[in-house]
């Protein structure tokens, strides 16, 4: 025993100094860990123990421009799990997983995680019944409360506009989508600090932060006019059992959408029902087709603007005009012969707008339908706008010129033709389509934002505008667009036919029939489009859509309460036309007087006496022939 | 043989004392909420941690005042006990956090592994002791030495528990070192175990994961690096100060168990750097009068003794320490005096009571 070796010692000795320093070196590492990355750590720490329930913002509302509810929200139930109060997470998984109809185990993972608050799996939006049967069972740790959805109180009703929301409440097509920041708002939450299994902690204070609800959002449309689309859609789908159509309103001075309709459509809140086809194409700024007569506004715009024309120069039209050695036809076989340029618009004489074409020449043609909008998206807000199609400039020989000119190898949109449209007819300003008007905060109801009316240039000259209004009423008066003559409201407007693009030519039966009309002509307060593709019973533009348009036209500037004009241009009577008459005055006549002179107009008499006291309605208005005039009896002295 | 029994050294029994007194505050600051929320008993861990520390204390007052060399005899004994107990653990064991580490008496747990590190410890210095001149041979000397601990490291790799393992073969190595093995030889076998530990590490996924986590906790933060980042959670904000006593937030259950593993986490948030310091002062205390002890033993089996006895803890301390704050991988183990560990806790005191009683011959 008396070894002891010197070697033990000595390594004995080296191990204390290695144990040192590794000794040494926990306390480096731990002042390391306190000192240097303590705040980094506590920063990381605090967000950990801060823990959140979430209050959710409530999303914002949309309502039309006079303020009628379009969109809003309604309470429904979803069933929220506390993981730290669950005693049973087996059996509580098992019980959900049957009245939710959800898998038991994912249920059992998600209210089994270290967490404060889960959803559980399959129980969004859940149905009263079920929310009954969950609150019935009373399982610890599993809450029901009130989340909100999606309401439309119109149901399919302007549904491609507004667009729908998915589970979480985000925007997924439509206004929904595209202005989902501002309506979706901020949550809130009140977050305390608390354990990892839930519980506060001692000696920590809760903080509030509230949520900051979604701005309403005021739209340019007005419900009244949409329901006037929405009408006419449905009616010319049972009617010409069309393949789908579509319908525009617009406010030509300022670019604001009054409505804009799509069928086939469907209900928001059931969007799961039909195919995403219906729901994704907002047709009216999703479909491109060609335009036909409609785009021959243009041409006359541009035309006129540049004075290679003028309404009342003569015109021949054979049927058919030479160019570069083809036969372009007008759509009259026989031709409409000897005509001014102006009766070339109201035939809508596909010779007369090459004429109005190879005049200008490809370059200024193209350089105006640039101008006007075509070819490019009109920055309307909303999802899915399509371009269009143009010929390339370079591509552009006499033939395509002469086809442009009325209408054929292009292809564009419906928003862009109103853009257009409304250009031609306003004074010459081309206009950014808008729906979104006005922001207002959802409790206090005060303005945030308000959209104003975008110019992006000037096209034509206000003197051009006013002679193009003038030839397009001329049209609805005398020509093509006759159908959608509305008395005393000088409706312009124009027809479109157009052949629908089919593997690479035309097909020989199907065509998109269009029609473009604007009241007053002096004024115009509203422009409509309506396009119907593929109409089974009827293919002219002038007798499907020309009808719609002037319905259209009628209930709404009665809506908005336009007043009749005076010096309208007179309908031109062809047989089968029912004539305007204007109403005599019969204040102060004796009714045996009136009886026999007035035949083309039956009496309608009420009240008692042999003297006429009160008409309606009142002289000098315009009626239709046939159309009855009230008439009250009283005795004259009384009066 | 004369030997002349002294004191013992004051200043171990000062230390040991100091840290164990840490630790009862510690385990109950640490262990009340849990204890309360679940055990509905706040002073649950920590009365029996009370419990095992007198019984600790005894043992230490009964070993200080048996000769050491008492050992070398029941030393064998002892050792072939360890090995007997590893088996059945492994055959009847209770599986706790995914290793079959405990043998349960009762309501009384022993963990086979804790007692078989002083088996080895006491069975090693008494081979070494006897068989000094050979360690330097490679073939009759180092080897059934290494075989020794490699024994008993390989049973406990069977539960597995990576960490009791570890901390005896450090301490076997730590032992076989002194007794004079070459140092070319040391080189040679780190290099193997380099080589085992990378085979074990690789065999076993859930060390892989560790591995990874230690590496960079943040990429997981909710599996694998989950203990290490609420472990810096807690030992980060604590600061230069600390928290202060009971003002720990991440006992509130984010650390798993934060009584026992985790608990220099806990030591280190409430009482900050200055806290954390001062217990690892204590250790180091603790390390230069053991080995001082191991030094001027009167013979080469006290010598071994008592460098086996402060080598496990001080290996223990390094591994634990560095395991909450980050420079190690995660391995289960506790820290000695001050983890809540039952058993393990009247074992340690055992020991400090034989270091004990060797410092009384100190020359």
């Amino acid at each position: 025993m008396r070894v002891s070796n010197v070697t033990v010692r000595r390594r004995i000795f080296i191990a204390l100094i290695i144990g040192t320093v590794l000794y040494a070196s926990l306390i480096t590492r731990l002042g390391y860990v306190q000192l240097a990355q303590g705040q980094w750590l506590q920063d990381e720490a605090g967000k950990l123990w801060g823990r959140n329930i979430p209050f959710i913002a409530q999303r914002g509302k949309i309502l039309d421009r006079n303020g009628n509810v379009l969109v809003t929200n309604i309470s429904v139930p979803s069933v929220w799990a506390i993981p730290a109060q669950i005693k049973d997470p087996k059996s509580t998984a098992k019980q959900l997983a049957v009245i939710l109809g959800e898998n038991e185990d994912k249920i059992y993972q998600e209210i089994t995680k270290r967490a404060l608050i889960r959803r559980v799996p399959g129980g969004r939006k859940i149905s009263e019944e079920k929310a009954r049967e969950i609150q019935k069972l009373a399982l610890p740790g599993i809450q029901v409360a009130e989340d909100s959805k999606r309401f439309y109180p119109e149901g399919a009703f302007a549904s491609h506009v507004l667009g729908f929301t998915g589970i979480d409440n985000q925007g997924l097509t439509g206004l929904e989508r595209i202005y989902d920041q501002f309506l979706k708002g901020t949550d809130g939450h009140v977050s305390f600090p608390s354990d990892a299994r839930g519980r506060l902690m001692p000696g920590e204070s809760d903080t509030y932060v509230p949520p900051i609800n979604g701005m309403d959002m005021y739209l340019t449309i007005d419900s009244n006019i949409q329901r006037f689309l929405e009408r006419e859609l449905d009616q010319a789908m049972v009617t010409f059992l069309a393949d789908d159509a579509l319908a525009i309103a617009m406010d030509p001075n300022t670019g604001e959408i009054l409505g804009m309709a799509s069928r086939p459509t469907y209900d928001p809140s059931s969007y799961k029902d039909v195919p995403q086809e219906i729901y994704n194409r907002n047709l009216p700024i999703w479909k491109t087709f060609e335009p036909g007569s409609t785009f021959k506004i243009v041409t006359l715009a541009a035309a006129l603007n540049e004075g290679v024309v003028s309404l009342d120069e003569g015109f021949y039209d054979p049927g058919y005009i030479m160019v570069a050695g083809a036969r372009l036809r007008c759509w009259k076989r026989q031709g409409h012969g000897q005509e001014t340029m102006l009766e070339v618009v109201e035939n809508s004489c596909n010779p007369g707008f090459v004429t109005m074409g190879q005049r200008l020449g490809k370059e200024r043609l193209f350089s105006y339908i640039d101008k006007f909008g075509f070819g490019h998206k009109t920055g309307i807000d909303l999802n899915g706008e399509e371009n269009g199609v143009m010929f390339k400039l370079n591509r552009v020989g006499p033939v395509e010129l002469g086809t442009t000119s009325f209408g054929q190898g292009v292809s564009v949109t419906p928003i862009q033709q109103m853009a257009a449209v409304a250009a031609a007819i306003n004074g010459g300003k081309l206009l950014k389509p808008y729906i979104a008007k006005e922001w207002r905060d959802g409790v206090t109801h005060s303005v945030v934002g308000r959209t104003e009316p975008v110019e992006v240039r000037q096209v034509i000259t206000p003197e051009t505008s006013a002679k193009v209004r003038y030839a397009l009423e001329s049209v609805v008066a005398k020509g093509t667009g006759r159908n959608a003559f509305i008395e005393g409201y000088r409706v312009g407007g124009k027809t479109g036919t157009a052949q629908k693009a089919k593997g690479g030519g035309y097909s020989a039966s199907e065509f998109i029939v269009s029609f473009i009309g604007f009241a007053p002509a002096d004024d115009p307060k509203i422009l409509v489009y309506v396009a119907v593709d593929n109409p089974k019973t009827a293919a002219f533009a002038s007798t499907v859509t020309a009808p719609l348009v002037r319905n259209i036209l009628e209930s709404a500037l009665q809506y908005m309460k336009v007043p009749k004009r005076e010096g309208q241009i007179e309908r031109e009577y062809r047989y089968g036309d029912s004539q305007y008459v204007e109403v005599p005055n019969l204040l102060g006549m004796k009714i045996d007087e009136v009886a026999g002179s007035y035949y083309t107009l039956p009496l309608d008499v009420a009240g008692e006496g042999s003297y006429i006291v009160k008409q309606s309605p009142a002289a000098g208005e315009k009626v239709q022939e046939g159309s009855k005039i009230r008439i009250y009896l009283g005795d004259k002295t009384s009066n | 043989m004369t030997k002349v029994r002294t004191a013992p050294d004051f200043v171990i029994l000062f230390a040991t004392l100091c840290l164990l007194g840490i630790g009862i505050v510690m385990v109950y600051s640490a262990s009340a909420v849990f204890a309360e929320n679940i055990l509905h008993d706040p002073y649950y861990f920590v009365k029996r941690q009370i419990i095992f520390a007198l019984l600790g204390i005894t043992a230490m007052y009964i070993m200080m005042n048996i000769d050491y060399w008492v050992w070398k005899k029941w030393a064998k004994v002892g050792y072939m006990a360890s090995i007997g107990l590893l088996v059945v653990v492994l055959l009847v064991g209770i599986e706790v956090n995914g290793s079959k580490s405990w043998l349960g008496i009762g309501s009384f747990g022993i963990q086979p592994g804790e007692f078989a590190k002083f088996g080895v410890v006491a069975f090693l210095a008494r081979w070494l002791s006897d068989r000094q001149k050979e360690i330097v041979l490679f073939r009759k000397g180092l080897m059934p030495a290494l075989a020794i601990p490699v024994v008993c490291f390989g049973l406990i790799m069977l539960q597995p528990d990576l960490g009791t393992g570890t901390v005896l073969m450090g301490a076997a190595i730590l032992m076989i070192f002194a007794a004079g093995a070459r140092i070319s030889h040391y080189l040679f076998f780190a290099f193997l175990g380099l080589v085992g530990f990378a085979g074990l590490v690789i065999s076993a996924p859930y060390r892989m994961d560790r591995i990874t986590a230690f590496i960079d906790p943040w990429s997981d933060p909710r599996g694998a690096g989950y203990q290490i980042i609420q472990s810096l959670y807690a030992i980060g904000p604590g600061g230069l100060f600390g928290l202060g006593l009971g003002q720990s937030r991440q006992k509130f259950a984010y650390l798993p168990e934060p009584y026992n593993d985790f608990i220099f986490s806990i030591i280190a948030e409430e009482l900050g750097f200055i806290g954390g310091t001062f217990v690892l002062l204590l250790f180091l205390l603790l390390l230069w009068r053991g080995m001082r002890v191991a030094i001027t033993a009167p013979d080469l089996f006290g010598n071994l003794l008592a460098l086996g006895i402060i080598g496990t803890i001080a290996v223990q301390v390094i591994i634990n320490v560095g395991v909450v704050t980050g420079m190690f991988p995660v391995t289960g183990i506790t820290l000695p005096f001050l983890s809540y560990g039952g058993s393990s806790l009247t074992l340690v005191l055992t020991g400090m009571g034989v270091l004990l009683n060797i410092s009384r011959f100190s020359r």
